[in-house]
């Protein structure tokens, strides 16, 4: 499976997660998402777990909202119906596998390429060079910001302008945090465009090495994905 | 448009963007702050207008899908709200740069050039959000809004209107605070680096 073949696979499933109306069409679309998982030949406990992190919290949420405030669906209150519990709990249901179904492709997508590094995944996808060098750039400074988040915000705890629970002196001091990152990420950048960058060559580089990794075609499994991500979204519309 | 230099700035934007969702995370804050680095973007590369709307819309698309597939997948489908707020900064915010960088600071024109350009990119930002909010997440997205979206319910309203409502009750708040961040954060960039940021000029040899 490629990069290409991936994303292909994950852009179709969501479509279809979001057009499929009905509990049975979202799970016809489940199924098929999970035998992609499997198809990794990796452990996807993980994958299950992170997504159902997510969405649990959420749907939690949605029960207290819907089924314990509102106690009708949307339909119902739009067609002026009293409504009742069970039809907001269906709708819940819907949402939150919707929601599941979007978390968990794009994780089982990560299982295919659970060994590669970024600058490789992003070589080998079919974008134009500009985008691909904006998203490695980008990669690179987030590393580089969450260490200056880490350096400042010990500094600022050991200082004791902020604290390391919820309290008020977060919410008064927490701007010097993110302006202590931003001076200390823009002094780097600048460093390194105006010195650092033009002695190494180090975009000239990175082109080189995009340009060097060309995406390759879709491969035969890569179109059996694709086939099975159309044929379960067509499924779940019926 | 794409110059190095302002390649560079989305890319930092971008992760700005990203790194703020830890920090409110790491200190715990009620508020969201996802889109500093959009707004920051757009008043670094005015006046060049057309410009900062595609470079803060850049920034701010990348930063949501890096954080898509990170940390909250459902980030992305906000897209077109990334969009809003770009062409409201690049159009409008960035109309502040001046005011923004003044020495001393005037308090009175600085705040109230935060409160009106964060409120008006709370009210587009309430109103472009409202359709994916009713349709991804059925008016619940599991922030502090939605129980005003329940209150607005339980009146009888109809979804899409609650979540409007909801949202203009909540976001402006929300962007006030990342307007005022954007405009410290570009109050305390220095002059080279803005500088690197106007377009290229034509070689005349």
């Amino acid at each position: 499976m490629t990069p290409n073949g991936a994303v292909a696979f994950a852009l179709l499933v969501i479509v279809g997660a979001m057009i499929a109306h009905d509990l049975a069409g979202l799970l016809i679309i489940l199924a098929a998402t999970a035998c992609f998982a499997l198809a990794s030949r990796r452990a996807i406990w993980s994958a299950l777990a992170w997504s159902a992190g997510i969405v649990l919290p959420l749907a939690l949420f949605m029960m207290v909202v819907w089924v314990g405030i509102v106690g009708r669906a949307p339909h119902e209150i739009a067609a002026g119906l009293e409504g009742s519990r069970s039809a907001a709990t269906m709708h819940v249901a819907i949402i939150c596998l919707r929601l599941f179904i979007i978390a968990f492709t794009v994780q089982a997508a990560f299982l295919h390429f659970a060994g590669w590094t970024p600058l490789r995944f992003v070589g080998a996808l079919t974008l134009p060079r500009t985008a691909k060098k904006l998203l490695v750039l980008t990669l690179s400074l987030i590393d580089t910001i969450l260490q200056a988040v880490d350096r400042a915000r010990t500094a600022l705890i050991g200082g004791g302008l902020i604290t390391r629970q919820r309290s008020w002196r977060n919410l008064r001091h927490g701007w010097i945090l993110v302006q202590t990152v931003w001076l200390t990420v823009i002094t780097i950048v600048v460093g390194r465009t105006r010195d650092k960058w033009p002695v190494e060559e180090t975009l000239a580089r990175l082109e080189g090495t995009l340009a060097a990794r060309v995406p390759g075609r879709l491969t035969a499994p890569d179109f059996g994905w694709i086939a099975l991500a159309i044929a379960a979204g067509v499924a779940g519309l019926r | 448009m794409l110059t190095t230099p302002r390649l560079v700035a989305i890319a930092l934007c971008a992760a700005l963007n990203f790194a703020i969702g830890n920090i409110v995370y790491l200190i715990k804050l009620p508020i969201y702050l996802d889109s500093i680095g959009t707004i920051l973007c757009a008043l670094l590369i005015f006046p060049d207008r057309l410009a900062a709307i595609v470079c803060a819309f850049i920034a701010g698309f990348i930063s949501a899908i890096l954080t898509g597939l990170v940390l909250n997948p459902f980030l992305p489908w906000f897209s077109l709200t990334v969009l809003s707020i770009a062409a409201v900064s690049a159009l409008l915010t960035a109309r502040a740069t001046y005011t923004f960088r003044m020495r001393p600071l005037p308090v009175v024109p600085f705040a109230g050039k935060v409160l009106l350009y964060g409120l008006i990119t709370g009210v587009v930002s309430a109103v472009v959000s409202a359709p994916v909010v009713v349709y991804l997440f059925g008016g619940v997205t599991g922030s502090g809004s939605t129980f005003v979206v329940a209150l607005f319910l339980k009146t009888g309203q109809q979804l899409l209107d609650s979540v409007v409502l909801a949202g203009l009750a909540t976001d402006p708040v929300d962007k006030i605070a990342e307007v005022l961040l954007a405009a410290l954060l570009y109050r305390a960039t220095p002059r080279e680096f803005i500088a690197m940021m106007a377009p290229a000029k034509p070689s005349t040899a």
